[in-house]
This record gives structure tokens, C-alpha cells and sequence, in this order.
């Protein structure tokens, strides 16, 4: 479930990008989750054949995917398939990222590969003779092709999900095992947005494979025995015809894992370079690329081990490591508190060096919004993690005792710590307050905060824009004078703003995507 | 530290009036804790006036006194003469006439730091021990209070936490014993992180929660955007 800041300033994005309407019929899906086509039709209040259009660019785009339900319950026995539309936040904003993608891949791969890169990222999905033809121009198809698969190979690019799979409802035994694992409170939203998810994604062994069109070798290659039964099972319910009409064919995306998987690797080798030190960090950064290729999930809590001759490799690969020897690779390891297994390999808990940054940050801001004595009794708080009362509180900290509670009042107003009330009745009744930081509901509290600002910078950009455009439009030769220096406070403007926008982001993404 | 003195068993009652005699038990019966005027009231359940009354004589004989409470300063409190006020009525060590001391534990915490940077890393024993020796302060700070200022400097961010792995840098220090080192400092080449949040007017406004973009606070108007772009 996402936070309502969250949903407003995602519906800005898609205003921003591809106008109103699509953005009312993103909005109706964030706010009321999943619908059919019609019921988008009720409730974004919007005629059928706009709504049809929305939908197809939304899914063009990666940020909607559709799905088949089937409906047993009712009166006959005819099972009723309907087909469901589900957003995908994370999607949207991820389209902010888009200039950080291409840094990427301008770092590791050349022009063409970055040009291509950026076409998928402008038109969402494409496939290969579409790519052929906008490459055309300045590249043959060879060098497309060759483009393609450098991209794929590097895991940039991959294989778009189903246009609408058929979404089967959990067997009995995965619903038992998920009421023994999980508790009622959890929403069931998350569940069915991982299980549309994984319903629709392309086979694992078929994610990073090309297969040249002329060879049509697309079945063989999933029933070569190498796809697993859940693979097999799940290829056989993919819809062929969609309720939008949209065909089945093979179409490439950009792969946005990829890149939280990288960033997330440097969040944390940034994080281990500023608390320990660089040779640290360079142990600790070729102990994960040498791991990327076998992470799955980007959430993962650990790295994958990796063998210390691996690592060492990656070291030798960084100018600056070459200075290390073996031992003290391992003691650099050793001193991150990494895990060494079986065959002399290494992993490391990425949650816990995440979790410190994320602490770091709060406390950040409590320093700066509240002053020291509030940021002393917040951090005395936060690493305590229990319930401490007013009067321990003060005197650990060393706050005057009457300024402690005002202190803590406010950082409970405005819901940066939790409080507990205790009657104690003697010989006289005595009331205690107790007070702890609770972490999850804070973070998720700090991260709406965060989206509302996001949302705040970017409309402060196209409001100085827009008091700008007069300036911006003036014509070379008039650019002199007073108007050169309103004309470069406006860039200034634009560049600082924009840069807060990138910063917030990365933090954005350390409290929710890591 | 404040000290309990022994409280004299043959108090001197006699020649008190009745309502003096119950007030000055009542107080008594408090030892170092002490107690509120209005809690006199209410426990003696006499009229206000006697117990002023009461009171202003008590203390003219010199048998009660008044203690400053530093959770509840302005109120009236009272104490037999026989006792010195409770940790809890004081606030401790570091205060001082019922007000933190700020000026000694800015002292304490200045010496600590300066002995971390020389000794690069150090335990709560040796810095003690360092002050001690000096005799830099006229009260004796205990192991327990200097233990109490290091947890502040680490609060602070000032000094960083670590326990020691008996090798390396920490071959003089006993394993797995935590002691300290500084922290890094800003303009050593490695900042520490400022949250890009905290960078900007928004993570740090108070008016957050009223803002919103069609509101009468709005981040178009905004004066601190305002001032943050004045470039
Ligand atoms: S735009 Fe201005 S008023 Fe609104 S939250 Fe940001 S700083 Fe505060």
C-alpha cells in the first residue's frame, strides 16, 4: 500500500508526462487498486474509448499491467474469466530515473547501445524490427542487433512480462503455508500485485535470451527440459489474444532491476566508504559485483557468497586495490562483519549497513528540523528500541528535566516517537510517560514526507520555468546584460532544484526500494 | 554526589504547637524525598493558612528547610533539616542549585574528547583515569559519570563506539572491551552525510502537514523556497 503522498505525487508524474487523462485513469487504479475496464470507465469518469487508449499506452509504457480472473462463484457453473488492470507504482516512479539508467549505461557501453537503450526508454517496449527501423538512420540492423544483445548481456534490456496472463488462484496448501507465515494483518494487496507479477514475467531462462527471429525456435527452447514445471505451467496459461487486442510477440524493456541492483550495491559501498574506510569500501564493492549475477530479488537482506578468490579477482580489476593482498582483503571482510561459508566464501547482511544509512538519515533530519538536545534524545531513543520514561530520558542525556518533556511532546506531535502512558497507584497515583521511536511506522512516515517534497520541488520547477519562459525564449543575440544575469539566476535556479530532486530520490529509494 | 547525613533520632520537637508538631512528623516521615506544600495540605488536611503558618516557624527554627526540585521548579518543597535532598530531587550530579550545570559538563565533555583525540582510542577506565590523575576539576567525577558523558559525546556523534578486536589499532586494549575513538569530522575530506531531506525547505518545515499544492500554504508561494533560491 502506498502512502497518499506517494499516489499524488505519482499521478504528477504521469500528468507531467503523458497528460490529465491518463493520469485520472492512474490515479482511480492507485486509490482503488485493481479494476475491470468498465469499472475504470464508473469511476475515473471517463468514456470507454479514452479509457481503452489510456490503458494500451499505460501498458506500453510498463506502468499497468492486465490480468484474467476467473470467477467461479456464481449461480452456473461456467467459470467467468474477466480481465483486471493493476498499476504499478514503483514503475511510475521510476520513470524519474530515467537520466540516472542512462548514466549507467553510458558508463559501461558505447553510443549506439546507449542511444538504443534510450529509444526503449521512450517508447516502454519494443520489438526488434521496430528497434531496427528508429535505428535505421545511422546504424544497419547488425549493429542494432549486436546493440541489443550487448544490452541484453549486461542485463540492461530484458524480455517484456505477458500482455495478460491468466492469474490463478493460490492451491490450498500455498494459502495454508501463507496463514502460517504471515499474520491477518498484512494486506492483500502486495500479495496479489507479487503474484500478478510473477504470473506475468517471462520464463527465467527466457529473460536475457534472444532468439534471431528466422530461427523460430520460441517453443523448443522453453520445453528443452531446462524450464522448470512452475515455469512450464505458468507458459500455458498466457493468454494469446488480449481484451485490448494487443498480440502476444516478443518485445524488449528496460530492465529497472538492474539498476536498483546497482544502486542499492553502491548505497552501500558509499555508506561502508564514509564509516570505515576506501579500501573497505573496494573490498566490499568487488564482493558484490562479482555477486550481482546470482541476486534475485533486489530486497534481498544478504549477498550471495561468493568464493574470496572471486572477490580477489574483482579487486585486482580496480586501479586502487591493487595495493591488497589476499590477507587483507580477508581482514577487510572479516571486519565488515561478513559471513564466511563453505569453500572460503563470503556474504554480507546488506539490510544492516541499509539500516544504519536509514537511521542516519532520520536523524539527519531531527537534527536539523529540532536542534542537538532533541537530536541527542531521538538517537538515545532510536538505539535504545525500548520504552525509556521521561525522567531517564533526561537524565541520560543530560536535558534539563523540564525541558525534556516538551521536548519529547513535540517529537511525538508530530509523530516521530510513540508514548505510553502507566498509572502507578500507591499510596498517591502517579502517572508515567514512556516513550520509544517505532521504527516502521516512522520510516514509512518520513518516506510520504519524502514524496510530498518531491512533489513540492517539482512544482516549484515548472512554476520557475514557467516565470522564466519569457527569458528562456529570448533569441541568442539578446541574451546580454541584466537579462544574461536574470537568464543564469534562472539555470542556477533550475540546476539546484533539479539536484535536490536527484539527492531526495536516492534517498527515496534507500527507504523504499532497498 | 550528594551525601545523606545520619538523621538525628532525638529530634528536637519539644516547645513545637500541635499543628507544628504534625507538620514537622509529616515532613520527617518524607526523609530525603521530601515534600510538596500542597501535599502537607492535603495529607495534614489543615487550612492553608495554618499550614503557611506552621511552615514560616518550622523553618525559623531551623528544623525544615526549602529544596529546589528541579523536575518542578516554583513549587514549594520541604525537607527536614536532618536530610540532604535525594538524587531524584536534586537531578543529580550534574546539577547544580536545581539547574543543569551545563558550564561542568561542558568541561568534562571538552577534557573526555581531547583525551580520545590524544590517546587516538581509549576505554572509560583510561580516561578516567587520565582525569584523575590531573586533577583538572575540584569535584571528583566518578567512573560512572565519565561513562555517562562518553554516552552523550556518542549520541552527539562526536566519538564513535567500538569493541575491541584485541589486534591492529586495538592491540593495547583488552578484546572485545568497548572504547573509543574520535569521530570523523567534517572538512577531514569526508563529510558526513546530511540528508538530501534535511538539505531542503521541505524536510525541514514545520508546516509540512499543511502544505499541499492548491492549499493556502503551497510550494509555489512559499517563503522559504523563497529565501533557499535567493541566489
Ligand atoms: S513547500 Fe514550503 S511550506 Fe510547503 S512543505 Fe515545503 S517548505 Fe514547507
Amino acid at each position: 500500500m502506498t502512502t497518499q503522498w506517494g499516489i499524488k505525487y505519482a499521478v504528477h508524474i504521469i500528468s507531467t508526462h503523458f497528460g490529465d487523462l491518463a493520469a485520472r485513469v492512474c490515479e482511480c487504479l492507485l486509490r482503488r487498486g485493481p479494476l475491470s475496464k468498465h469499472n475504470i470507465v464508473r469511476f475515473a469518469e471517463t468514456p470507454l474509448k479514452q479509457v481503452h487508449v489510456c490503458l494500451l499506452l499505460l501498458i506500453q509504457q510498463n506502468i499497468v499491467q492486465a490480468y484474467i480472473v476467473e470467477d467461479t462463484g456464481g449461480m452456473d457453473d461456467v467459470v467467468k474469466q474477466t480481465t483486471q488492470y493493476m498499476v504499478l507504482f514503483d514503475n511510475i516512479i521510476h520513470r524519474t530515473r530515467f537520466p540516472k539508467f542512462m548514466t549507467v549505461v553510458a558508463q559501461e557501453l558505447d553510443k549506439g547501445c546507449t542511444e538504443l537503450f534510450q529509444s526503449l526508454l521512450q517508447h516502454g517496449r519494443l520489438t526488434v524490427e521496430k528497434m531496427i527501423q528508429i535505428q535505421e538512420s545511422s546504424y544497419g540492423e547488425e549493429s542494432v542487433r549486436e546493440n541489443l544483445a550487448k544490452l541484453v548481456h549486461a542485463h540492461f534490456v530484458e524480455r517484456c512480462p505477458a500482455v495478460e496472463p491468466l492469474l490463478v488462484p493460490p492451491s490450498e496448501e500455498e494459502l495454508a503455508a501463507k496463514k502460517r507465515s504471515r499474520s491477518a494483518k498484512v494486506a492483500a494487496e502486495p500479495d496479489i500485485m507479487e503474484r500478478v507479477i510473477d504470473a506475468a514475467a517471462p520464463m527465467e531462462s527466457k529473460r536475457f535470451l534472444i532468439i534471431r527471429d528466422d530461427i523460430t525456435i520460441d517453443s523448443e527452447m522453453a520445453d528443452d527440459g531446462s524450464a522448470n514445471v512452475g515455469e512450464k505451467r505458468k507458459r500455458s496459461f498466457l493468454a494469446s489474444n488480449s481484451e485490448l487486442g494487443i498480440k502476444e510477440e516478443v518485445l524488449w524493456r528496460a530492465n529497472y532491476e538492474e539498476f536498483l541492483h546497482r544502486f542499492k550495491h553502491n548505497a552501500c559501498v558509499e555508506d561502508v566508504r564514509q564509516r570505515v574506510d576506501d579500501s573497505a569500501a573496494i573490498a566490499l564493492s568487488a564482493m558484490l559485483e562479482s555477486s550481482r549475477r546470482m541476486e534475485s530479488k533486489v530486497k534481498s537482506r544478504t549477498s550471495v557468497p561468493v568464493p574470496i578468490n572471486a572477490i580477489y579477482e574483482e579487486v585486482m580489476k580496480d586501479e586502487a586495490g591493487r595495493s591488497m593482498t589476499l590477507d587483507d582483503l580477508r581482514e577487510y571482510l572479516e571486519h565488515l562483519k561478513c559471513d564466511r561459508g563453505a569453500n572460503d566464501s563470503y556474504s554480507i547482511d546488506l539490510k544492516s549497513i541499509l539500516e544504519l544509512a536509514q537511521n542516519e538519515e532520520v536523524e539527519s533530519i531531527v537534527l536539523k528540523r529540532y536542534g542537538e538536545d532533541s537530536h541527542r534524545i531521538f538517537r538515545l531513543l532510536s538505539k535504545a528500541d525500548h520504552l525509556l520514561e521521561t525522567s531517564k530520558i533526561s537524565k541520560m542525556v543530560f536535558v534539563d528535566q523540564k525541558e525534556t518533556p516538551n521536548i519529547l511532546y513535540k517529537l511525538w506531535k508530530d509523530k516521530y516517537l510513540h508514548m505510553e502512558k502507566v498509572t502507578v497507584v500507591g499510596s498517591q497515583q502517579c502517572e508515567f510517560l514512556l516513550w520509544k521511536v517505532n521504527k516502521s511506522a516512522l520510516w514509512k512516515n518520513i518516506l510520504d514526507d519524502m514524496y510530498h517534497a518531491s512533489l513540492n520541488v517539482s512544482l516549484r520547477v515548472v512554476h520557475e520555468m514557467e516565470q522564466g519562459s519569457e527569458l528562456l525564449s529570448l533569441p541568442p543575440e539578446k541574451r546580454e546584460g541584466p537579462l544574461l544575469v536574470k537568464l543564469e539566476r534562472l539555470r542556477n535556479i533550475k540546476r539546484v532544484l533539479e539536484e535536490s530532486l536527484r539527492k531526495l530520490d536516492d534517498s527515496m529509494m534507500l527507504f523504499h526500494d532497498f | 554526589m550528594s551525601k545523606r547525613k545520619r538523621p538525628d533520632s532525638a529530634a528536637p520537637a519539644h516547645g513545637l504547637t500541635e499543628h507544628e508538631k504534625t507538620i514537622y512528623d509529616l515532613i520527617k516521615s518524607k526523609q530525603d524525598m521530601g515534600i510538596f506544600s500542597q501535599d502537607i495540605r492535603r495529607e495534614t488536611k489543615l487550612l492553608p493558612n495554618m499550614v503557611t503558618k506552621s511552615l514560616k516557624s518550622l523553618l525559623a527554627k531551623n528544623l525544615i528547610k526549602e529544596v529546589q526540585n528541579v523536575q518542578h521548579k516554583g513549587r514549594k518543597h520541604y525537607m527536614a533539616s536532618d536530610f540532604e535532598p535525594s538524587a531524584e530531587i536534586t537531578g543529580g550530579s550534574w546539577y547544580h542549585e536545581g539547574a543543569l550545570d551545563k558550564t561542568f559538563i561542558d568541561l568534562v565533555r571538552k577534557t573526555c574528547l581531547s583525551y580520545i583525540s590524544s590517546l587516538k582510542i581509549a576505554t572509560v577506565e583510561m580516561i578516567y583515569d587520565a582525569i584523575k590523575r590531573s586533577k583538572l576539576f575540584h569535584v571528583e567525577c566518578s567512573q560512572e559519570q565519565i561513562a555517562e558523558i562518553l554516552r552523550t559525546l556518542e549520541l552527539d556523534n562526536q566519538i564513535v563506539e567500538f569493541r575491541s578486536t584485541g589486534c591492529g589499532e586495538f592491540a593495547s586494549i583488552p578484546i572485545l572491551r568497548v572504547c573509543y575513538k574520535i569521530a570523523k569530522k567534517p572538512g577531514s575530506g569526508k563529510e558526513p552525510k546530511v540528508s538530501p531531506m534535511a538539505s531542503i525547505p521541505c524536510g525541514v518545515c514545520p508546516r509540512i502537514g499543511y502544505c499541499s499544492p492548491d492549499g493556502i500554504i503551497n510550494p509555489i508561494t512559499c517563503e522559504y523556497y523563497n529565501k533557499f533560491l535567493d541566489f
